[in-house]
């Protein structure tokens, strides 16, 4: 039985080359909140690592080492689709050379998606670009999943084999 | 707090179509990261989020106040985190009538009309401000100067000596120097809780005396809350031709749409900006600017049009002062010879002061009681010179004895008379005086509500 929160469904919406949103929290309550730069799940879909640029996230990575506790979401520009992933167990990962190896398709990617609000190319281009040497890898294990497309459902549990589609009867 | 940058020159980074996201903390010290609808400048320090639904970021900042926010520079990419404190929730007045009117059309342009119903403001104090390092496009020069259109503005209207000849000045300094092609401006009838188009430029039809209710489309309601509307984006529940034929339809008056005068205005216009005027304590217009282009009104233009616009208030206000205080003895004149030529018919609606002319809607209101008082004194007594401060005790009208815009329903009367070609027309010989030129033979009719 396959007991991974992340299915095949969710898998391959969330690898699709999303908008994503990083936060974390300290235990004093105070939050932090970075741009993504990519993401990828383990063979068995139970560890994610997102991507984050490293300079502008000091006080993420540390409040990641000091509780674990990670939310990240992910959104179809287009669409609207937005799924937001958390778990408690997050730990600074080794960034690998296929990482830094995708970050142009996935800024490619994203700055296609943008287009269909005529946002321009250069723009996307110098808002997703990370240098590949500023690159910081978080990997945790996802426990929580929730729809977050705008409307009335958003924040509610994700069912199995769904990507939220449920946004779209609502637009 | 970094107090090189804030909030005043972040504020382009608020006009952004990218929905900002934001994070919370739960009571369980979990983070949680959703996007926001709208971030909203409301001073230098402090901002406001649209809360269209209770989820789990209402339900954390009601345990946890603190937020963060990620921010990008529309133009240049530059990215920003905010640091934040929640306040409280603001669920009418000036701050939620701008956000609700600027979220129509955000909804309208990302396909989710009817998804984004406003049910609060949510207003947080920001706490610091964060330039993250990352890629950023160069600055590019802005497009407009505004502080030297705003001193041309200035200038044209500081030598405006009547009320008239400032409500052109004001719509042609706009139109000329902040590069507008639409604009118009509407005297407020607070009586009649309407406004009317008292002068407007780029339209095929001028409008004038074409009415707008308080409350309906971004006119009507920056009137009613006193406070400037601004749009971004087509929102069709603000197009005004939709919303004042829907009001109709709604109370049951189908019968005005056809007496109305048409409204000037575009079809679904992609910019709108409406800024009331306000002059001792009470609204006298409204300035309306519209464009085809998207993002054409930002925060910059509207604050340069919200400081012109106290400029031609007080003027008008000032104006008004002066008016009051002409002498009130008109000299008195021969009774004017009854003219000769075919009876012309004009028809009086009490309820509501509407006056129809050979069957043809003129006015209504405040105006359409002065012309029909001016039209019986004429009739029964032949005069033809009035003076203001009689008009403003006359208890036909039903004035306030101070502090009613009567100069701008004197305007707005001469300017729809004009406009209609009619051989009735009012003219102002000297300040604080009105004369009635009547062109032909008169039947005066009074006629009860249908």
């Amino acid at each position: 039985m396959d007991s991974a929160l992340v299915d095949d469904t969710l898998a391959a919406f969330i690898l699709s080359g999303l908008s994503i949103q990083v936060a974390a929290c300290r235990d004093d309550g105070r939050t932090t909140l970075v741009r993504g730069a990519g993401a990828r799940l383990s063979a068995d879909r139970r560890q994610l690592t997102v991507l984050v640029p490293a300079s502008q996230s000091a006080s993420l990575l540390q409040s990641l080492a000091a509780n674990g506790r990670i939310a990240v979401l992910f959104n179809e520009p287009e669409s609207h689709r937005s799924v937001q992933l958390k778990g408690r167990d997050a730990v600074i990962g080794t960034v690998s050379d296929a990482d830094r190896a995708a970050l142009p398709a996935y800024v490619a990617t994203l700055t296609r998606r943008l287009q269909h609000y005529r946002i321009p190319e250069a723009f996307c281009r110098a808002l997703f670009s990370v240098a590949p040497d500023d690159l910081a890898a978080v990997t945790f294990t996802p426990g929580e999943a929730y729809g977050q497309t705008p409307g009335p459902h958003a924040g509610e549990p994700l069912r199995h084999g769904e990507a939220d589609e449920r946004g779209d009867s609502h637009r | 707090m970094n107090r090189l940058i804030n909030l005043d020159i972040l504020r382009n980074c608020l006009e952004g179509i990218v929905p900002a996201g934001v994070a919370t903390c739960g009571a369980d010290g979990m983070p949680n990261v959703t996007y926001v609808s709208q971030i909203m400048y409301v001073d230098p320090d402090h901002v406001a989020l649209s809360y269209q639904f209770f989820n789990k970021t209402r339900e954390n900042i009601l345990f946890n106040p603190r937020a963060s926010v990620l921010l990008m520079d529309p133009n240049s990419a530059a990215r920003y985190r905010l640091e934040l404190r929640y306040l409280r929730t603001e669920t009418d007045g000036a701050l939620f009538e701008r956000m609700k009117a600027k979220l129509a059309g955000i909804a309208s342009h990302e396909g989710m009309v009817g998804v984004f119903r406003l049910r609060g403001t949510d207003i947080y104090r920001v706490l610091d401000i964060e330039h993250l390092p990352g890629r950023e496009l160069p600055a590019e020069l802005p497009a407009r100067t505004l502080l030297p259109a705003l001193r041309r503005c200035s200038d044209a209207l500081g030598v405006c000596e009547t009320l008239d000849s400032l409500c052109d000045s004001l719509l042609d300094s706009v139109i000329g120097h902040f590069d507008v092609a639409q604009a118009m401006l509407l005297f407020a009838d607070e009586a009649a809780a309407s406004l009317f188009v008292v002068a407007s430029r780029g339209y095929p039809q001028a409008g004038t005396g074409a009415e707008i209710p308080f409350g309906v489309g971004v006119i009507g309601v920056a009137a009613r809350e006193r406070v400037p509307i601004r749009i971004m984006y087509a929102a069709a529940e603000y197009a005004y031709t939709r919303a004042v034929r829907e009001q109709l339809l709604e109370g049951g008056l189908e019968s005005e749409l056809d007496q109305r005068i048409p409204l000037p205005g575009l079809g679904s216009p992609a910019s709108q900006l409406a800024i009331p005027l306000v002059g001792g304590g009470r609204l006298l217009a409204v300035l309306y600017l519209e464009s085809r282009q998207e993002c054409r009104f930002g925060y910059d233009i509207e604050d340069a049009l919200v400081a012109l616009c106290a400029q031609a208030s007080q003027a008008m206000a000032l104006m008004q002062m002066q008016e009051d205080r002409a002498p009130e003895r008109v000299p008195a004149t021969a009774a004017a010879p009854v003219p000769a030529g075919q009876t012309l018919r004009v028809e009086h609606y009490p309820r509501d002061h509407s006056l129809l002319v050979d069957g043809d809607y003129l006015i209504k209101g405040v105006a359409g009681a002065i012309l029909w008082t001016l039209l019986n004194d004429f009739r029964d007594q032949g005069r033809t010179e009035f003076s203001n401060r009689e008009l403003r005790r006359d208890p036909r009208i039903g004035l306030p004895e101070v502090g009613d815009n009567l100069e701008a329903r004197l305007i707005l009367l001469i300017r729809r008379l004009d406009e209609r070609r009619l051989p009735i027309r009012l003219e102002k010989p000297v300040q604080g005086r009105i004369r009635l030129r009547v062109g032909r033979p008169l039947m005066l009719q009074t006629r009860e509500a249908s």
